[in-house]
């Protein structure tokens, strides 16, 4: 029934009287209050499913290196020495992965629980967070209901979710020219939220949206929706596809030659993972909204080099975001000397920070959402691609405050 | 009329892989008794052969419409030989249970070995962009894909009914028991027919790879539906399973451009309509119900 | 259906009730099982974690309940998803909505999962063997849809969230998973109950005898559809009861519970630990629940291919389950004649 240790990356002995003294010291004065004597950090997240790569198993080494980077940073000053980092796999299916958040914060004695992609099972692990009183940070799954009405106090929402998702490319794509558009939508919750929220974005941005064709899922064939969607001729279709039934919408619209008749293809939700896979060729000209692009900056670009050198492969953004989740938790604990989670959730709300992946960084006391800086990427030719990973072009940047949905539309109250 | 006349193209294309791969698990079905759970699992394998040959040797699309079948063929003649013949003279149930327990296996196998996202695939040039026809307007590949199983089909029917192995199978098939009392040896058979039933499942998966997600799991809704057809085509019909395949992704089509969020149950409703009025299938035969 | 008639599908299973004369040391051991699987059932929370050992409990009463079915009356089942999944749905419904203290939701959600299972039964016995299986599959494929589609209800992909435990206020049944499992025991080793009472009465032997042999059955007075039917809806009602509990063990119901992957799990686990005796779904549920636990934490990917290979294994060398295959052994060892072999060695190895 052990959780798998991945790593218990232990400051050695020789330090523990000079820390305890640092700890009962320490800047928040918190009186070395640690639960088991050391902090815990869970993630929880698909280490064998469709997303695999996108967090799965490099999401635990993004999280060792926050760890690690915070205990050279520290030294013998932090205020706890032992730091373990333990992993799960919930394989999405949210009751594993209700079973397994028990166990983490009971068994395993997790102080947090990072990452969790998959709505139904990140809502369902909020819902352990709540009940445990232990923190949560989701960082893979879209949905806004984590901040809206099954949002509680010990949960955040790092990275993304549906509504900036449409902000970020129905706005853009829509301003770009793209006034008429066409939705092809998963029938299921999470692609009626997106339906939802492009259109939203896309009329406010002056655009239309003419028909909102629910598609089943999984589905593998797409050629009759694609036929219907482009009969209107629009300037956009936009998919709300994810995962494998993309792949076959972006197939079979290659297919359909559509793009040479001057139908964009707009993509709710998509990953550099999803490019890796199937090539660029593909995908090419595709916009998406990105939350944090590897190859944007100087920053972003050494710490993928970092990256690079420890697991052999480019970060995503999931991979960036967990990194800065656990980075920032530290920080807090090293700054109120505990672990004890209201404290920790005191210190978050309203908290202002830059890193790597929060660029202009706001945790909302409000809702608990975590606004930065977003991206419109488009998807490079294969003439333009340098190196491995270097599948996108950054085309805008929107600030946080016009990407994520503004406080007065949050159906969120923190008072469970 | 456009429309409709495209959203009919378009089903007959998608109820070409339901065709190829329904009239494999048909045949198998007659000949051993046994329905392959893992039929799914094989059209994902054909699939990925192709990805992944394309991938390492370069095969091209065209050579992989041979190779991959061939290669199918004696994956299927070792299945055959090392586990479902074991089981041939029980109960069928044990077969059905053992290609599930495959199935299982096979999926998460190509899992580990080839991660979850989809593999990249290039499809010959010549099959790209459209066909005009007045104003009708199709995706090349969507007509190759139909037009190409047709012939596939009409090929396996010449081989049925035109061949002295083609007349045991069917025999074998349709009035198993009398072609076992007039002293055939369906035997024989049975190791290549089981082989060549798995060969049109991988078939159905190249035609698949340039036009649809090639993922572990591609198979594993396939299958389900597959069972519709062959349940509503009638079990033992080698002609019900490609009529039925055919009209099954006529009626998903057609579901998809009218009833879009209903789409999938209609299949599974014509589906119980059948059972009711017709329990063997539309070409099953009643006696055997 | 060419090969398959439903005269030639003898099953291999032994029926206790008619099997072999009660020998006083054969007794005992029947005693000695029971207490030390109640013993068992007892601790389970004490040595394993507990909501790891509810959901054990409930995969074994589902388990059993297949085993009913397919053990007991040679039906395959693989839509019983619908009747587990169907059953958490209304479980968790009852149990958001109104309010209904859990036994009473899980109840609720058994006798859904009976309604549900009559029209269900009444057109799948048309046929029998591999079609049955094909299309109860399909039926539960059609649930599967209507509950993704009714997200207003269900809440569709993201499942029935925050569903309550409520047990007459006391609050350590309600927030303790250690102390729900004992409260959501009696639910269940009632349930297994009615499996063993129903497997023992005259009921049960006349659905031994539509198993082995139909023709005579029909031939003795007995109408072997009504029996199917029946037999496939206290099937359904079980697995229902498990569906309720393990849905509010775990707080929500997602569609996971009603998608054909569940079906497979449970006929997967019921012929691993041996059909026919419903103890093989007990361990199977046992064996089964474990590994995943296990192989989910230990960051080995890929279940199916040790869950697939096991059960390729169990198919073909150990076709009478762990269970049949250990107390074959045993019986060996105390130079008994195996029940089973007493039972159907006449028939040999043919059927399920």
């Amino acid at each position: 029934m052990s959780t798998k240790r991945l790593a218990a990356t232990a400051v050695v002995s020789a330090s523990v009287l000079v820390l305890s003294a640092c700890g009962s010291g320490g800047p928040g004065g918190g009186g070395g209050d640690f639960s088991d004597g050391k902090v815990v950090l869970a993630v929880l997240n698909d280490q064998s499913g469709v997303y695999k790569d996108l967090s799965g198993p490099n999401s635990v080494k993004a999280v060792e290196m926050a760890v690690a980077d915070f205990q050279e940073k520290y030294g013998e000053e932090a205020v706890v020495d032992e730091i373990e980092v333990v992993a799960a796999d919930h394989q999405n299916k949210p009751d594993i992965a209700n079973t397994k958040a028990q166990e983490l914060y009971d068994r395993e004695g997790a102080d947090i629980i990072l990452d969790v992609p998959t709505s139904s099972a990140a809502l369902a692990v909020a819902t352990q967070a709540k009940e445990k009183k232990k923190l949560f940070i989701d960082i893979g799954a879209g949905t806004t209901e984590l901040t809206n009405g099954q949002c509680n106090k010990y949960t955040f929402h790092w990275a993304y979710d549906t509504y900036q998702l449409a902000q970020t490319t129905g706005t853009a794509v829509t301003e770009g020219g793209g006034k008429e558009w066409q939705i092809i939508y998963p029938d299921y919750a999470f692609g009626q939220d997106m339906d939802k929220s492009f259109t939203r974005a896309v009329e406010e941005a002056g655009g239309t949206v003419g028909d909102h064709i629910a598609t089943p899922f999984p589905n593998d064939n797409f050629t009759t929706f694609l036929t219907k969607a482009a009969s209107a001729e629009p300037d956009v279709i936009g998919t709300m596809q994810a995962g494998g039934d993309l792949i076959n919408l972006v197939k079979q619209y290659n297919e359909g030659g559509y793009a040479a008749d001057g139908i964009e293809l707009a993509v709710g939700l998509m990953f550099i993972t999803d490019i890796h896979s199937l090539g660029v060729e593909a995908f090419e000209g595709v916009q998406f909204a990105e939350a944090w692009y590897w190859n944007h900056d100087d920053e972003n670009r050494a710490w993928a080099d970092r990256f690079l050198e420890e697991t052999g492969t480019r970060p995503s953004f999931a991979h960036a975001a967990n990194y800065s989740a656990a980075l920032q938790y530290l920080e807090a604990v090293q700054a109120e000397g505990t672990d004890d989670a209201d404290t920790i959730v005191g210190n978050f709300e309203g908290k202002e920070i830059n890193d790597v992946f929060l660029k202009n960084g706001t945790i909302r006391a409000e809702d608990h959402r975590v606004i930065h800086d977003v991206y419109l990427a488009k998807v490079k030719s294969p003439d333009q691609v340098t190196e491995d990973w270097d599948y996108e072009e950054i085309v805008s940047t929107i600030p946080a405050e016009e990407a994520f949905m503004p406080l007065d539309q949050s159906a969120c109250s923190m008072g469970g | 009329m456009n429309e409709i006349l495209q959203y009919t193209v378009q089903g007959l294309a998608a109820g070409s892989f339901y065709a190829l791969a329904a009239l494999g698990l048909a045949i198998i079905f007659g000949v051993l008794g046994v329905v392959n759970f893992a039929h799914g699992a094989c059209y994902m394998l054909g699939a990925f052969a192709a990805a992944v040959l394309m991938d390492l040797v370069g095969l091209n699309f065209w050579l992989a419409l041979i190779v991959v079948p061939v290669l199918m063929f004696f994956f299927g003649v070792l299945l055959e030989r090392l586990l479902v013949s074991r089981l041939t003279a029980l109960d069928p149930l044990y077969n059905f249970l053992l290609t599930f327990g495959l199935s299982l296996l096979l999926v998460d196998l190509v899992k580990r070995e080839y991660g979850v996202s989809g593999q990249p695939y290039t499809r010959p040039e010549i099959l790209g962009g459209q066909l005009t026809l007045g104003a009708l307007r199709l995706p090349t590949y969507q007509v190759f894909v139909l037009v190409f199983s047709l012939l596939v089909c009409l090929g396996v029917w010449l081989l049925m009914t035109r061949t002295r192995i083609g007349m045991i199978v069917r025999a074998s098939t349709e009035k198993s028991e009398l072609t076992r009392a007039l002293g055939i040896d369906v035997n024989r058979w049975v190791t290549p027919v089981f082989g060549f039933g798995i060969a049109l499942a991988g078939l159905a998966g190249v035609l698949a790879a340039p036009f649809r997600a090639i993922t572990a799991d591609m198979g594993s809704s396939f299958i389900i539906i597959l069972f519709a057809v062959v349940v509503i085509g009638g079990l033992g019909s080698i002609v019900g399973a490609v009529v039925a395949g055919f009209l099954v992704g006529l009626v998903e089509a057609f579901g998809q451009a009218y009833a879009p969020t209903l789409s999938q149950i209609v299949i599974f409703v014509l589906m119980a309509v059948v059972i009711l009025i017709r329990p063997a299938g539309l070409f099953g035969r009643e006696e055997n119900a | 259906m060419s090969t398959t008639t439903e005269t030639d599908s003898p099953g291999t299973a032994p029926a206790p009730a008619g099997g072999g004369p009660a020998l006083l040391g054969r007794t005992r051991g029947r005693w000695l099982l029971l207490a030390a699987g109640l013993v068992l059932a007892l601790v389970l929370p004490w040595v394993i974690y507990p909501p790891v050992a509810m959901d054990i409990a409930a995969w074994a009463l589902f388990a059993v309940a297949l085993d009913l079915l397919l053990g007991y009356a040679g039906l395959l089942s693989f839509g019983h998803a619908a009747f587990w999944g169907g059953s958490a749905y209304v479980a968790g419904l009852t149990a958001l909505h109104w309010g209904l203290p859990f036994p009473l939701a899980a109840l609720a959600g058994a006798g859904f999962a009976m309604l549900l299972a009559w029209p269900i039964g009444v057109l799948s016995v048309r046929r029998s063997g591999i079609y049955f299986a094909m299309v109860t599959l399909a039926f539960a494929q059609m649930l599967y849809f209507i509950v993704n589609q009714w997200r207003g209800l269900t809440g569709g992909e993201n499942g029935l969230q925050g569903v309550p435990v409520h047990f007459f206020g006391l609050e350590a049944v309600e927030t303790d998973a250690f102390f729900f499992y004992y409260a959501a025991l009696p639910l269940i080793l009632l349930g297994m109950w009615f499996a063993w009472r129903v497997v023992h009465s005259p009921f049960g032997r006349v659905l031994v005898a539509t198993r082995d042999n139909p023709a005579r059955a029909r031939a003795l007075g007995y109408d072997v559809e009504r029996y199917r039917i029946l037999v496939f809806v206290i099937s359904a009602g079980l697995a229902g009861l498990a569906g309720g509990v393990f849905a509010i063990s775990h707080g929500f119901v997602s569609l996971q519970e009603v998608a054909w992957q569940t079906s497979g799990k449970v006929v997967l686990l019921t012929v691993l630990g041996g059909i026919g005796t419903l103890w093989g779904g007990i361990v199977g549920a046992i064996v089964i629940v474990i590994l995943e636990d296990q192989l989910a934490s230990s960051g080995f990917e890929g279940i199916g291919i040790i869950t697939g290979s096991v059960f390729i294994a169990v198919v073909l060398l150990f076709r009478r389950g762990i269970w049949g295959t250990v107390s074959d052994a045993l019986a060996r060892r105390r130079g008994e004649r195996p029940a089973a072999e007493a039972v159907s060695a006449a028939d040999g190895e043919e059927g399920l």
